[in-house]
């Protein structure tokens, strides 16, 4: 037998033996229902029906299902990352890899924000107060000269820009954007996620309360605690490259200042449970990040003993999480809507009239996602 | 399901060996049938019916013509017929300026019957070869459906002729030897297509994000250069794919392309491309015209016609035409102008300027888009270079280097080289191992989604 002969049937055996072996473990082994790595649900076995053998659909649906639950899912994409980082440009899954941070690479390929503009709108003409509008950029907004040129043809800055242009003239607009650019050298973005940091939060909150017409709590007063120096975030889901530092999650507590009296979380059915502002129980969970204010609901009511009388709406997604915590000094009671987890119109739930001011803080990312303000209408 | 994907590998490929091999060698062929009916239902049911029809129209119209040979005027009509159908199938789905007629006849506007091209080329050129007498209408219809359908053969050809393929199966050799020769294609093919194409793809896809307005022209090169060889290692990473599969069946399946980006004359690369595709046009189209014709000039132009024609088919577009028209310009004038001579590593550098020059053509969605493109190639738009293009030259220089050396047969002659050889030696000692770790590697690349779907053309 020549050494050419010998060598195929080698390959053969290892092939076959390799392949059968991962054929097995992806029949027999217990399918995980999550990824906590990915901080994501699995998909689950697909229901096939006529309509979808039909058009390939149940086909697709199986690879996905075999590529979710595939064995070793996480080692297998953590070396894919290894990978990519090595050859090309280093863009995994949209997730621009360098060690310092990672980056949103596909943050100039959102659409324009000019429906969730349009849903403000719709909002300010129902509502009497005052209204205050923050768009908040994301990572890869603040630190663009670190991507490469050409994946920031459509600019967060322009983004958040022409969602402003396209609000209504009596609507106040809060210039986040500035404000963190100019700080930029200071940890206020996280480096495995697109969100800002508490501190980022703060930066913003100093110009945002005194619109709203207070003096800021100066710095010095807050004691912050680190609560973690293990937080990865989503982009580091989307890529688990862990080569960057892991995140630190910071609870601000002013021991001094006004203090919570409760802190309620209501669903759209009505149920009523207890909040915290700050909810270490979450930091044992997939995403450290709903420490602040914990588990997502609807809407989250809360009173403090501030003796002012005033409230605020907030209407607001994860970007304002971590901002919260920082308004409490100055109001009597704060009302925090999620309008994406509303079932129906925000005036459905609660009653506009109540608020002389109200707060909008949205993440640019997510005001450019269909929909997400389709029910403040 | 396409070859380089999660639940193909690891659980079709395995699977069909399984039954393959543990059925009667008679019953061998119907394994296949049945393992490709799957394998098509996989795709969905409309695509399954599809397929079916297609044969079944097919099948009855090589019936037919044979059956009325002695009436050449009904046999030509059958056969026409089936020409006809075949054609038409094939703008339906591939023309887009149709796809509102689609819409509209209720198949969907989305609903793409993948391999299509292969199929109607392979389902023409039977006709045809009934129509002449060079072929007996096969009775069986299971297969001449397993013709169609075969699954290693559907995505990327090759467009056999019947008795080429009937041959094949009847003359298999299943062994466990021949599996480890598959397997290294296969293997070779995914590397080909999930390492190669799709890292030389994002450099494209960078390029093709920027303006042309200021492009630079080195930025310009790299782009044209990343699809050039993208091209390549897509097409032929998948037939690849495709011949390994069939190998391990004991399928000895011809392979589509041998290293032709960086052959010596432009007349090899236009023998090395796509070679069964290729022979199809030249067989069907090119051979038939020519016989009537006994000017020189004519046939020259008919000989570039017919590669415009060819390029047409890639994208069923102007561009792809005039991709064909240049490539066949390049060899007759070639022909013309440099008849003996072979210029070994100047040739080689003229092949892929070439080859990359007219892939700006077939790359692009207008014609002036492509126009444009090559102004800037020649820096008509900002200059030789700037930051960008140092960024991405940085980026990818390792990859082009290792794809451009990839694609030339340097390695190959190394290893077909007689006289003992450590070299040789090694990787084939080392060989079960590379090829381990090479699906090793792929399967990492493509984990995170399960597949690897970029086929830059639907054909």
């Amino acid at each position: 037998m020549t050494m050419t002969k010998l060598s195929s049937r080698i390959t053969a055996i290892a092939v076959l033996a390799y392949m059968a072996y991962f054929l097995l473990l992806t029949v027999f082994s217990g399918k995980a229902e999550r990824s906590s790595d990915e901080n994501r649900e699995l998909s689950s076995l697909p229901s096939v029906s006529l309509s979808s053998l039909a058009d390939g659909s149940a086909g697709t649906d199986m690879g996905t299902y075999i590529a979710d639950h595939f064995p070793y899912r996480s080692r297998w994409i953590k070396f894919n990352t290894a990978l990519r980082s090595e050859i090309g440009e280093g863009i995994v899954n949209g997730v621009y890899i360098s060690d310092d941070m990672l980056l949103d690479a596909e943050a100039s390929n959102r659409k324009k924000a000019s429906e969730s503009a349009a849903d403000v709108n719709a909002f300010a003409e129902r509502y009497n107060g005052a209204l205050y509008v923050a768009a908040i950029p994301t990572s890869s907004g603040v630190y663009r000269e670190r991507l490469p040129e050409y994946l920031d043809n459509y600019r967060e800055s322009q983004q958040i820009t022409d969602f402003y242009e396209g609000l209504n003239g009596g609507i106040k607009r809060i210039d986040a954007f500035n404000i963190l650019k100019m700080l930029n050298e200071n940890y206020i973005y996280y480096r495995n996620d697109t969100k800002w940091t508490s501190y980022g939060a703060y930066c913003v909150y100093r110009t945002v309360i005194q619109k709203l017409g207070f003096l800021p709590t100066t710095y010095d007063k807050y004691t912050v605690r680190h609560v973690t120096s293990d937080f990865r975030g989503n982009l580091y889901n989307r890529s688990l490259y862990s080569g960057t530092d892991p995140d630190i999650l910071d609870f601000y507590y002013y021991s001094s200042g006004a203090e919570v009296v409760s802190c309620k979380g209501c669903y759209n059915d009505g149920t009523v449970v207890d909040k915290k502002i700050y909810d270490d129980r979450q930091l044992d969970s997939d995403y450290m990040y709903s420490a602040y204010l914990g588990d997502d609901v609807p809407i989250i009511k809360i009173s403090t003993n501030v003796n002012n009388e005033r409230r605020l709406l907030v209407i607001k997604d994860s970007y304002a999480d971590c901002f919260i915590p920082f308004l409490i000094q100055h109001y009597s009671e704060i009302d925090v809507v999620s309008p994406e987890l509303l079932d129906g119109p925000v005036g459905n739930y609660i009653d506009l009239s109540d608020y002389e001011q109200a707060l909008i803080l949205f993440g640019i990312e997510n005001l450019s996602r269909e929909g997400i303000l389709s029910n403040l209408k | 399901m396409i070859y380089s994907s999660l639940i193909f590998i690891y659980g079709f490929l395995p699977i069909s060996f399984l039954a393959y091999y543990l059925s009667p060698k008679k019953r061998q062929p119907l394994v296949l049938l049945l393992l490709s009916i799957i394998f098509c239902g996989m795709l969905g049911l409309k695509y399954l019916l599809f397929t079916t029809v297609f044969t079944a129209v097919n099948y009855s119209a090589c019936r037919g013509t044979a059956h009325y040979r002695s009436k050449k005027a009904a046999s030509a009509v059958i056969y026409s017929g089936g020409i006809m159908f075949d054609l038409f199938s094939l703008f339906l789905f591939r023309a887009e300026y149709l796809s509102a007629f689609r819409g509209s006849a209720g198949l969907g506007g989305n609903f793409f019957p993948i391999g299509l091209s292969f199929m109607v080329l392979s389902a023409i050129g039977t006709l045809n070869d009934i129509f002449s007498g060079k072929e007996e209408a096969d009775r069986c219809f299971l297969r001449f459906w397993l013709y169609f359908i075969f699954f290693p053969r559907l995505i990327m050809g090759p467009p056999l002729r019947y008795r080429s393929f009937t041959k094949m199966v009847d003359s298999r050799k299943p062994e466990l030897a021949e599996i480890g020769v598959g397997m290294t294609i296969f293997v070779k093919g995914l590397a080909k297509k999930v390492l190669a194409a799709d890292s030389l793809y994002l450099l494209y896809d960078a390029v093709n994000a920027t303006s042309l307005r200021n492009m630079s022209m080195l930025t310009a090169w790299l782009g044209a250069l990343a699809y050039a060889l993208c091209l390549y290692y897509t097409l032929s990473g998948l037939s690849d794919m495709g011949t390994g599969t069939g190998y391990c069946f004991g399928l000895k399946m011809p392979q589509s392309f041998n290293y032709p980006l960086f052959s010596v004359k432009i007349r090899y690369f236009a023998a090395r491309w796509h070679i069964q595709v290729v022979q199809w046009f030249r067989r069907y189209i090119t051979k038939p015209l020519s016989v009537h014709f006994n000017n020189r000039v004519v046939k020259k132009l008919i000989f570039i016609c017919v590669w415009g024609i060819f390029g047409f088919w890639y994208s069923f577009s102007i561009n792809g035409l005039i991709w064909g028209i240049l490539i066949g310009t390049a060899i007759i004038l070639e022909r013309v102008f440099n008849r003996g001579v072979i210029l070994k590593r100047t040739g080689a550098i003229y092949t892929i300027f070439v080859a990359v020059i007219c892939g700006v053509f077939l790359s692009g969605d207008t014609l002036s888009h492509s126009v444009r493109y090559l102004f800037a190639m020649i820096g008509g738009g900002g200059g030789f270079a700037d930051a960008f293009s140092l960024y991405l030259l940085k980026s990818y220089v390792v990859v082009l280097l290792i794809t451009m050396y990839a694609a030339t047969d340097l390695f190959r002659n190394m290893m077909m080289r007689s006289g003992k050889n450590p070299v040789r030696t090694a990787v084939t000692a080392a060989s079960p191992l590379i090829v381990l770790g090479l699906l090793i590697l792929c399967t990492a690349l493509i984990s995170y989604s399960g597949s690897s779907e970029m086929i830059l053309m639907k054909l």
